[in-house]
């Protein structure tokens, strides 16, 4: 989750006392100087928290990109949207999962391109109303239910 | 400098983002209890319909139109403009939110800044970054900027963020501002400034100080007045807590009994207890008021309201709910259809401060019931709101069910939307 808790009182972590083995009395730790905080997926791989929402694959539309029904995907806002980019759009009264290609722009469109041969690419001319919703920066594939 | 930045018809936006296909289409979000219009996209409001009106008369007066219609969800709206709080926190750390969709920041240490070119930017990043749509209003005081506010929302030109930093700007935006709409002036003061001919908020800010005084013994009114001219004068700690905590709600039928008024009522103050808890503040007295139907003229009516003190100030759940027990037990007469009931918290002051009276609890009895609420807290966060309440809170055993379940009958949320930002289950699925 990200660090955003329901009504918006806290949003930092509790206060840790870092060092508080230093008051300690006796012989210190060799450890000490090295202390590090640990991994943290929230800290480490979310980098815009107010930005970040998940959406849960529905279909194969992208499964030889990896991207398997099921699969949870970490969208960020924040994040600008590039050509090659796997980001989500809402098209046709639904949110879509799809590669972002940009190479057409010049002609006049844009393509929401899938990676699945029974799918066809999505073609957006630059009248329509479109907006990338978010940028895919993470998705994880469970491997055991 | 100050800041008003609040979001543009904040839970139609929240239900927006969720809902692209949406945005320039009429939308409505309901009361509690789908009772009446509580939000209104800016579409809606060009359609006439008004804020308040019944839903049942929404579908009557508006039957060929394609309005989208939401339950309030309150765990949506709180979940998101928590985000857009924590952006603005990152840009002015000198703030104070206001109501669940407005913050006032202090610029003062920012004034080197160009204010216009950042609010400009903060839209934007709130916008990208939440999908929220926010409006900035800036100013010398707290007044000025909430009027600020309104010509940022009301004129595209302004790109969201509207900031009076000159004399002209101040006089030609006071001349447009009908005096109803100043802060500070509520709907009572504005029918008599009106009919002293005060229009606009030019005209009373025109008024000699003798005069306000004279017309009005209101320390607040003339603080209002002082601010119009330019003063800053409308202290910060006044606002950053609420005076009152209310939680209330139209039944979906009625009641008549006294224990299951009871159970009402005990819901209600539970849940003040638990926002108090939330805020870091105690409360010194509680409202209890319970009403029939005015709209149903066949029926016998009655009305009541009624202050009860609270002898040491609290956040107890047990205090709380015990204090609103009594105070209903004084108003509840029989033989009536009750539709509404709720329960109103007052003159909260940050826990910190508490003074017990001499006749009251011991300190031994006040920490167990510290630790009582703090056990409470936790069960019901971790395992879901209500999952552990006071007996008090309970339907009678008659039933034979649970609270949660009976309750579930008893508030109607119709249309509400998924919570795609707290419930796994809920999240966006991507095709």
């Amino acid at each position: 989750m990200a660090k955003v808790k329901i009504l918006g009182k806290e949003f930092s972590h509790p206060k840790e006392l870092k060092f508080a083995d230093a008051i300690k009395a006796g012989f210190p730790s060799p450890a000490e100087d090295y202390r590090h905080d640990g991994l943290d997926f929230n800290r480490d791989l979310i980098r815009h928290p107010e930005a970040t929402f998940y959406g849960r694959v529905d279909g194969d539309s992208m499964v030889e990109a990896g991207i398997s029904d099921g699969d949870l995907a970490v969208i960020d806002r924040a994040v600008e949207a590039t050509h090659g980019d796997v980001i989500v759009a809402y098209v046709n009264e639904e949110f879509t999962i799809k590669f972002l290609d940009l190479s057409h722009q010049k002609e006049g469109y844009i393509e929401l391109r899938p990676a699945n041969p029974k799918y066809q690419p999505i073609r957006i001319s630059a009248d329509d109303d479109f907006e990338v919703w978010g940028v895919v920066v993470w998705t994880i594939k469970p491997w055991k239910r | 400098m100050y800041g008003i930045i609040d979001c543009d018809n904040c839970y139609v936006s929240c239900e927006r983002v969720f809902r692209p296909d949406l945005k320039h289409k009429p939308v409505v979000v309901l009361s509690n209890n789908d009772g009446c219009v509580v939000a209104r996209s800016n579409e809606a409001k060009k359609l006439g319909i008004k804020a308040g009106i019944p839903y049942y008369q929404l579908q009557e007066k508006f039957p060929r139109h394609q309005i989208a219609v939401f339950s309030s969800n309150y765990e949506l709206y709180g979940e998101m403009t928590g985000r857009v709080v924590s952006l603005i926190r990152q840009e002015a750390p000198n703030y104070f939110r206001y109501s669940i969709d407005e913050c006032f920041v202090n610029l003062k240490k920012m004034e080197t800044a160009d204010l216009k070119q950042w609010g400009e930017q903060l839209h934007r990043k709130v916008m990208r970054y939440v999908g929220m749509p926010i409006s900035i209003g800036i100013a010398a005081n707290k007044t000025l900027a909430k009027v600020a506010s309104h010509f940022a929302k009301r004129y595209a030109g302004y790109r969201h963020c509207c900031f009076i930093d000159n004399e002209e700007k101040r006089v030609k935006a006071l001349k447009l501002f009908p005096v109803e709409d100043v802060w500070g002036i509520g709907r009572r003061y504005a029918a008599r400034l009106k009919a002293m001919g005060i229009q606009t908020a030019w005209d009373f800010a025109c008024q000699k100080p003798e005069w306000v005084h004279y017309h009005f013994h209101n320390v607040v009114i003339f603080r209002t007045w002082r601010e119009l001219n330019g003063e800053d004068c409308v202290p910060e700690e006044e606002m950053a807590k609420k005076k009152s905590i209310c939680t209330s709600r139209s039944f979906n039928g009625m009641v008549s009994e006294f224990s299951d008024l009871r159970t009402h009522i005990s819901n209600y103050a539970a849940r003040c207890a638990e926002k108090l808890r939330q805020e870091g503040s105690v409360a010194s007295a509680v409202s209890v008021f319970i009403r029939t139907n005015p709209f149903r003229e066949d029926l016998p009516q009655y009305e009541n309201f009624i202050e009860y003190p609270l002898y040491t100030a609290t956040n107890s759940t047990i205090t709380i709910v015990k204090a609103c027990t009594e105070a209903l037990e004084k108003i509840y007469r029989p033989g009536f259809q009750y539709k509404k009931a709720g329960v109103i918290v007052m003159q909260t002051s940050p826990e910190d401060a508490i003074q017990t009276t001499l006749f009251d609890m011991d300190a031994d009895q006040f920490d167990k019931l510290k630790k009582l609420d703090r056990v409470l807290d936790k069960i019901n966060k971790v395992n879901g709101t209500e999952t552990v309440v006071l007996g008090s809170q309970q339907y009678a055993l008659r039933s034979g069910k649970g609270k949660a379940e009976v309750f579930a009958n008893v508030i109607k949320h119709e249309f509400r939307s998924p919570n795609p930002t707290t419930r796994w289950n809920d999240i966006i699925r991507l095709k």
